[in-house]
């Protein structure tokens, strides 16, 4: 019997979607960052909220809330764009010399895609990262977690219009974030 | 002056007569534990702020040095601080970081707390104690004293500690530009939701002693101020109120508090801000006059980084938060960071401040975060055994300090530097550092009160 | 022994068989997990208890004899 369309489809998308996300870690591994901004819609939403220890049944009160409260990130383009920017002034000492930073993204799920699996301009989709980041000489983080974003088909290519961080943190354990999720 | 007694650390590893400080005061262990009987059991430390418990039975986990307190409204709207550990057999009593509670049960074996401290649940407290225990004697360790000052939450461990409005002494005006909402009026500030927390690995003391007001460092910031995250689109702040004041630094020797100001021109309107939004920058426009109309003359007065002794961080203007640096080892900081707004600001000015917040301060902060990169490579740079042996210079514009500072008709209490010409001074660390010594020094508050 | 009873799912009302032949109604629940706020329905040992309120502790919950009707 023949594989149905709808689950070629699927697979089809989940592979360019993947390939995607891998090209965008490829970018900021290799730091093509202006590059990597590209991928960027312009009116991107980046938002990384912080998590509270909460008691059982309060799971509703574990993060920070977007636009709302306090989160590591909640932001749009323009900021993203000063961050690099500040990479590329060469004196931004926390990136001064630069770290040596490594993204692994795997569990790459299609939650949604509008206004079809065939024909996608937007799909919603979730996905795990590792980030390992060691700088100068023994100064190493290990960040590790969830994403779940929504990448916009423009003019053929694919951007990232949102994009929720879940860093499986309550205390940050890294002294800074000067590097991308 | 002080006549305190002789020790290891006053004109000794903290020789304020030559402006050299000892790296072993960072690096140092053995200095540390000492630290955390005489500093951090003594002096008044930062909790939280009255907005994060505002009903019967909230509470918030905050810290104390190395120890973990529970901030609580009792039953009957009293604040309670009280050492986060069952008296049975230590067990962390709360392992949430905030919410709403009847009582705090102990997982261990059971005991339970009402939220006055009480110990009021035990269990076979009738079959296995025989009703013998004293429970009135076995409530949660409370602090000796707690005081609530504009919103502000305040602890001691020590009985013996001046209330905490004497501890702050004449810094109590600066403290005041953190803690009034921005029209300078006592409408209630609170805390966004959220407090960052974070781990960075360098002694306290080099966040301490940054926030105290090292106008030195400005040249580290460089690069945020290139790209430009300022509340007007340029720079990292509004420039232009700066640019028009006198630049101060203000320090209270007896108390170990300090702080930079800036002084606005008397006569003139405020510089106008936060013009990248209108509705924002029509709100503080607004707050600003209304501030200098209140205030009169001291409204000319505004706020810059300082350092409530010893480890409370102040950010009065922009961003307004308050920092704590915990110590969690010579060699490691956990940093708390509190971030207040005007409560009945509406939602587009809390929201852009928020964001400028968060852009600013923090791990995420483009500022910050050089800063973290600074202390870290400094604290380890600083622990080899050659390195111990060369103290670090304070000696930045010694003997330029003035008391009795007035700037055409306004008084500045408080031993004050001049930056305006000179640029910077190093006088506000000398400051902190002074009082530290005297507190790793002194074996009671009765030598550190001695202005009584 | 009864099924071990979650205390966090008791509710106001529920009626309680404890020790020492002892039974109580709910009053309210502190979630805790670990004990509830009753009141004495009956305590053949000690009468003197009936209609007092106490804080039993989970361990101490032989049965749980009637679910409230709400
Ligand atoms: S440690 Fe808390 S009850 Fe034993
Ligand atoms: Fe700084």
């Amino acid at each position: 019997m023949a594989v149905s369309k709808s689950r070629i489809d699927h697979l089809l998308l989940k592979y360019e979607i993947e390939q995607f996300l891998y090209q965008e870690a490829e970018l900021l591994d290799e730091r093509q960052f202006e590059e990597w901004l590209d991928l960027l819609a312009e009116d991107i939403r980046y938002w990384m909220p912080m998590r509270r220890n909460v008691k059982f049944g309060e799971l509703d009160r574990e993060f920070t809330r977007e636009g709302q409260d306090i989160s590591w990130f909640d932001e749009g383009k323009d900021t993203l764009v000063r961050r690099v920017n500040q990479i590329l002034t060469g004196v931004h000492w926390a990136e001064e010399p630069l770290s040596r930073i490594c993204h692994s993204v795997s569990n790459v799920q299609i939650l949604k895609a509008t206004p079809s699996m065939s024909q996608p301009t937007e799909v919603t989709v979730k996905c795990r990262f590792l980030i390992y980041r060691n700088r100068v000489q023994t100064e190493t983080d290990f960040l590790v977690g969830k994403r779940e974003e929504v990448l916009r088909s423009v003019n053929g290519q694919w951007k990232i219009a949102q994009r929720k961080i879940i860093l499986d943190q309550n205390v940050l354990l890294a002294k800074n974030l000067t590097f991308f999720f | 002056m002080a006549t305190k007694t002789k020790g290891r650390f006053v004109n000794g590893l903290v020789d304020m007569k030559a402006g050299k400080i000892s790296r072993e005061i960072f690096v140092n262990e053995e200095i540390y534990a000492e630290e955390q009987e005489q500093v951090f059991t003594r002096a008044w430390l930062f909790i939280g702020h009255e907005s994060q418990v505002p009903k019967p039975g909230d509470y918030f986990v905050s810290g104390m040095g190395e120890e973990s307190v529970i901030l609580c409204r009792d039953r009957e709207g009293a604040l309670h601080v009280f050492l986060n550990s069952c008296r049975h057999r230590g067990m962390k009593v709360c392992r949430y970081d905030e919410g709403n509670t009847p009582v705090f049960t102990c997982p261990y074996h059971g005991w339970s707390y009402a939220t006055d401290g009480k110990l009021v649940g035990v269990p076979f407290f009738k079959d296995a104690y025989h009703e013998k225990l004293d429970k009135s004697k076995w409530g949660l360790v409370e602090v000796a004293q707690m005081e609530v000052y504009k919103g502000s939450i305040w602890a001691t461990w020590d009985p013996a500690a001046p209330p905490f409005t004497e501890y702050l002494g004449d810094f109590k005006m600066f403290f005041d530009l953190s803690l009034e909402a921005w029209n300078g009026t006592d409408e209630p500030l609170e805390v966004i939701g959220g407090v960052q927390k974070w781990l960075i690995p360098c002694n306290w003391k080099f966040p301490a002693e940054n926030f105290s007001g090292d106008s030195y460092h400005n040249i580290s910031h460089r690069s945020v101020d290139m790209v430009g995250i300022g509340p007007s689109g340029t720079g990292r702040r509004d420039t232009q109120e700066r640019a028009d004041s006198r630049r101060l630094q203000v320090s209270f020797p007896d108390r170990g508090h300090q702080t930079g100001i800036y002084v606005l021109p008397g006569g003139s309107p405020t510089a106008a801000s936060y013009q990248q939004s209108p509705e924002v920058a029509d709100y503080f426009r607004e707050a600003e006059e209304k501030r200098r109309a209140i205030k009169g003359e001291w409204g000319r007065v505004t706020g810059s980084p300082g350092e409530i002794f010893p480890n409370t961080a102040l950010h009065p203007r922009q961003p307004r938060s308050i920092a704590v640096w915990h110590p969690r080892g010579a060699h490691q900081t956990e940093v708390w960071r509190w971030y207040l707004v005007d409560a009945g600001a509406p939602y587009a000015v809390k929201d852009f401040l928020r964001q400028y917040y968060i852009r600013y301060s923090g791990p995420g902060g483009l500022t910050e975060q050089d800063d973290m990169e600074n202390w870290n490579y400094a604290h380890s740079a600083s622990r080899g055994t050659i390195a111990r042996r060369h103290p670090y210079s304070y000696e930045q514009g010694m003997g330029s300090e003035q008391t009795n500072f007035e700037l055409d008709g306004l008084k500045i209490p408080g031993t004050v530097m001049d930056l305006t010409e000179a640029k910077s001074s190093e006088q506000n660390l000398r400051n902190f550092y002074k009082r530290w010594a005297e507190f790793m020094d002194a074996p009671s508050w009765d030598e550190l009160a001695d202005w009584r | 022994m009864a099924e071990v009873v979650n205390v966090r799912l008791l509710k106001a009302g529920d009626k309680l068989q404890v020790s020492h032949g002892a039974t109580v109604v709910v009053v309210s629940n502190p979630l805790d997990g670990v004990w509830i706020f009753a009141r004495y329905l009956a305590s053949p040992k000690d009468p003197s208890l009936e209609g007092t309120e106490d804080m039993i502790f989970a361990q101490d919950i032989i049965e749980v004899l009637e679910i409230s009707g709400d």
